[in-house]
């Protein structure tokens, strides 16, 4: 377990910072269907939801890069997890509102039909990308990264 | 941020690293943020009105009618329908004087809907909008397939009788980008999450529900109801 333990790391840094990487490039460059997809919600501030629309993808991408290249794990696992349960809070009450939406994770989003709607599949993936975090934040210490450390054990070190 | 670490050399390459990151984020959010405002400096096509969201408006003068906003994307198969559903009578309620309507033309779908937004203003300018939005939706290309080009959308101005070469330039230079940039961050100040949406006398229109309740969209007469309020 100890010997697995990095592997696992990696494979959760390339998870969790894989699909933050590709979601942020699908929607940093559609602002507008980003900004819609917020909006969906119907949880902030016209305003606010279109302000996130258009930083939240930027933040995903800054995030999934140092997940994928290993620096500040930690800190970066701690935003990934963040946003999976914003994003877990928001489609629970969509949900349970009973909106017909698109989450807007891929760069899609806003209104859709009904029979369209898929909250269920699309909380358990992110419960799932959620656990990865958790994992790193407890284990920053991982296989390949390329911030070095010492500390060979499975403590965490680099938090502050 | 860390202070304590005891690798030197590593925490310096750390540090750079995240500092090159959060640059890269900032840059491209700040950008995002930037490009995505309203710029009232933007060249307007006739017949637009900032006051009613940068759309292109007819019968703008008239009082005491139905207003009528549609908010649509020229890519979009729904917006197409609507079109073939309420089109005649829309067009038939402009002439008669008997609705102010507005066409907000958003371009969420992609760049070749910002081809066809600015097209529609230019050729909102040789008072050929109504026929060059009846004649584009009429051959809908699949979405961002690459089919509306400067030549497609000069070759439909042609069809609905539009030969100057003014068209022409304003189509191929983008004339009014700028425009519908204003027309997107609009729509986005006024929550229009989808296209179509319509609004009469600033109230949404009844949705769809499923395939056989099509709500006022989609259904003529309960189109020409939810206008004339009966």
């Amino acid at each position: 377990m100890k010997k697995a333990q990095p592997w696992i790391g990696l494979l959760a840094r390339l998870g969790l910072g894989g699909i933050l990487l590709y979601a942020g490039y699908l929607k940093a460059f559609t602002p507008e269907k980003s900004m819609m997809a917020v909006r969906a919600y119907e949880l902030l501030p016209i305003w606010l939801a279109n302000f996130f629309g258009l930083v939240l993808p930027w933040l995903e991408i800054g995030a999934g890069i140092l997940l994928i290249i290993g620096v500040g794990i930690r800190y970066a696992a701690i935003f990934g997890s963040a946003l999976m349960i914003a994003f877990i809070i928001a489609i629970a009450q969509a949900w349970a509102r009973g909106l017909s939406i698109d989450c807007g994770c891929f760069g899609d989003g806003g209104a859709i039909d009904p029979s369209e709607t898929k909250y269920l599949e699309t909380i358990l993936r992110d419960i799932g990308f959620a656990l990865l975090g958790f994992y790193l934040i407890r284990y920053p210490v991982t296989r390949f990264a390329l911030e070095k450390t010492k500390n060979k054990t499975s403590t965490p070190i680099q938090g502050e | 941020m860390s202070a304590k670490s005891p690798q030197g050399p590593d925490n310096t390459t750390r540090n750079l690293v995240i500092g090159m990151v959060a640059f890269v984020v900032a840059i491209g959010a700040i950008f995002s943020v930037v490009s995505n405002r309203e710029n009232t400096s933007a060249a307007l096509p006739s017949s637009v009105s900032k006051a009613d969201g940068y759309g292109i408006v007819f019968n703008g003068d008239l009082t005491g009618v139905p207003v009528i906003d549609i908010w649509e994307d020229f890519q979009c198969p729904v917006c197409a329908r609507f079109e073939q559903t309420n089109g005649d009578y829309l067009e038939k309620i402009i002439e008669e004087k008997k609705a102010k309507v507005v066409f907000h033309t958003l371009s969420f779908l992609g760049p070749e809907s910002v081809l066809a937004a600015n097209a529609a203003a230019c050729a909102s300018d040789e008072n050929k909008f109504l026929g060059f939005h009846k004649s584009f939706y009429q051959n809908l290309p699949a979405e961002n397939s690459g089919v509306i080009t400067v030549d497609y959308l000069t070759g439909l101005g042609e069809g609905v009788g539009i030969t100057s070469e003014k068209f022409k330039s304003c189509v191929a230079n983008l004339d009014y980008q700028g425009w519908v940039n204003n027309v997107a961050a609009s729509g986005s100040q006024q929550n229009v999450n989808s296209t179509p949406t319509v609004f009469v006398n600033g109230k949404e229109i009844r949705r769809a529900t499923s395939a056989t309740e099509l709500g006022d969209y989609f259904d003529p007469a309960a189109f020409i109801r939810a206008v004339e309020g009966k």
